[in-house]
């Protein structure tokens, strides 16, 4: 009987799940910023690479690295140029975004406690 | 019991399986569109010019009429069932959080974001799903329906998150709450398998025939009642203070910002696991047992964390022990006040224990500002979690598990 029940519970949260990561794709490809883009914004490397391999491109590409994130291989960084974006991806990032939707979350019955951890959080440029 | 999916014609809809799945998808929703408040701070903030203690405090606003509500959407989802209470509920919501997007004063801010939101978390929130699973599944199966709706209420941040910034970065934050408080709107339609428990009418066997004015007088002198409510504060006070304080705690220990997001996420990810299970074992122990035993484990774990050099290990480990005991004590408290007060009263009678909660979430957040502020450590905010959960799990130690005599029927 209960093992029905344990079956329903893990294709239920299996299918939250997923719904969850197809939305964070989706989103993650919404938040990618076209490669005219400049100003500040989040660079994302592949996780392999090393910090000053990461950094070297940031120079190359032209831009100023402000800060690197709680996620070691998405960086902030300032281009004035047009088409830094671009430039950020032919120096050897894989990407350039505005905020990305990648945060811890936590569960709570205080939305504004869970408000201000995201804020801590959030990948913003 | 009223076996509904026997006597209803159509029984696919009202089946045990399809009413679980529709609330826990309605629990999910009200706690995760909530939960995308923080994406709001900064634009919201920017495009009017102010302050983010502005957008703080109709959030802290949301959480106290929550909790003030509580009682109030029990008595109603009592009265008049499960699926009109989430249908009003749902549209309060929406209202709330449509007018977010219009908001040019901060007073319009209080009121949407505020109090209408707070009002409609209170009448779509786990509790009211609890309260009607409670009616609607099989005893043997509650418990375990109560762990599954706390579990999914917790998954809802994980969905919600990233479809909130997916609908900013592809409309705008005005259309992105547009289109949260559309998806709202999708309780109404879940409400329907819910709508299979009328309210007012369901009431056990061994259940005294109670108006709501005496079962709340009756509730309230019934000690083991109160040393629920009390028990609950804490719960409250500690996963507050350690939602917004955690992380600058670990990053002023050394830890670095990467692993103290991770560490946060851990919490959360065991938290769904944890609530979990205590539904299931509330099905098959001693919920009063379970919670002295959540309380002291929490008390343990941080003291043991405290008190020993924080490194990465302790860290990860600290976080995935609490994860689990995070709202572990949602579905036990719930069955305890359904298990001494039947089914009857259970969403006016859990409104009140929750408000105990939101009241020390309040004081958790607040005096872990105020006294690492005082004293420049959060140190001792640690410890008075410490005490607070020793006096839970003391408080809840003589709590008697059984029907209330004042809410037995006389036996014949």
């Amino acid at each position: 009987m209960l093992g029905r029940d344990h079956r329903l519970a893990i294709g239920l949260f299996l299918s939250l799940l997923a719904v969850a990561i197809v939305a964070t794709m989706i989103a993650v490809r919404a938040s990618a910023l076209p490669d005219s883009a400049s100003g500040k914004m989040l660079a994302v490397f592949d996780p392999r690479l090393e910090e000053p391999a990461m950094f070297a491109a940031l120079v190359r590409a032209g831009g100023r690295p402000l800060r690197r994130t709680w996620l070691p291989s998405v960086w902030v960084v300032a281009g004035d140029a047009p088409g830094f974006a671009g430039s950020l991806k032919q120096a050897g990032a894989i990407g350039a975004y505005g905020e990305l939707p990648i945060s811890p979350e936590l569960a709570g019955c205080f939305a504004y406690a869970d408000a201000r951890s995201r804020e801590l959080f959030a990948l913003r440029p | 019991m009223t076996d509904v999916a026997e006597s209803s014609p159509a029984r696919w809809l009202y089946a045990s399986s399809t009413i679980i799945v529709a609330g826990c998808l309605i629990a999910l929703i009200a706690f995760g569109v909530r939960a995308t408040a923080g994406l709001f701070t900064a634009p919201i903030s920017e495009a009017h010019g102010w302050g983010r203690e502005v957008f703080g405090f109709a959030m802290a606003m949301q959480n106290l009429i929550w909790g003030l509500a509580g009682p109030f959407a029990g008595m109603v989802a009592d009265r008049y069932g499960a699926m009109r209470v989430i249908v009003v509920g749902a549209f309060i919501y929406a209202a709330g959080t449509a007018l977010m997007a219009f908001a040019d004063t901060p007073g319009m801010l209080f009121l949407g974001g505020g109090v209408l939101m707070g009002i409609g978390i209170a009448l779509t929130s786990f509790s009211i799903i609890m309260a009607a699973f409670g009616r609607l599944v099989a005893p043997e199966k509650r418990s375990w329906s109560f762990g599954i709706a706390t579990a999914a209420s917790s998954m809802g941040q994980f969905v919600f998150a990233p479809l909130g910034q997916l609908f900013i970065a592809a409309y705008g934050w005005q259309n992105a709450l547009l289109l949260l408080a559309a998806s709202t709107l999708l309780m109404v339609v879940l409400s329907v398998p819910l709508g299979a428990s009328k309210g007012g009418v369901a009431r056990g066997e061994k259940e005294l025939d109670l108006s709501m004015r005496q079962a709340l007088w009756r509730g309230f002198g019934h000690g083991s009642y109160l040393l629920l409510i009390s028990g609950f504060f804490v719960c409250g006070f500690q996963i507050a203070f350690m939602t917004v304080h955690l992380p600058a705690y670990l990053i002023e220990r050394g830890i670095s910002a990467s692993l103290a997001a991770w560490a946060i996420g851990i919490v959360g990810l065991f938290n769904v696991v944890g609530s979990y299970l205590a539904g299931v074992y509330g099905g098959h122990a001693s919920r009063r047992q379970g919670l002295v035993f959540i309380y002291l484990a929490r008390s343990a774990i941080i003291a043991a964390f405290i008190l020993f050099p924080v490194t990465a290990l302790s860290t990860v480990l600290f976080t995935a022990s609490m994860g689990l005991l995070w709202l572990s004590t949602v579905p036990l408290t719930m069955g305890l006040v359904t298990l001494m007060f039947g089914t009857r009263y259970m969403a006016t009678l859990y409104g009140f224990v929750f408000f105990s909660h939101q009241v020390g979430s309040f004081f958790g957040v607040w005096l872990g500002g105020y006294l690492y502020d005082r004293y420049g450590t959060y140190d001792p905010v640690w410890w008075i979690s410490i005490a607070l959960g020793v006096f839970a799990a003391i408080v809840h130690w003589p709590i008697r598990e059984q029907l209330a005599a004042s809410f037995a029927a006389p036996a014949r």
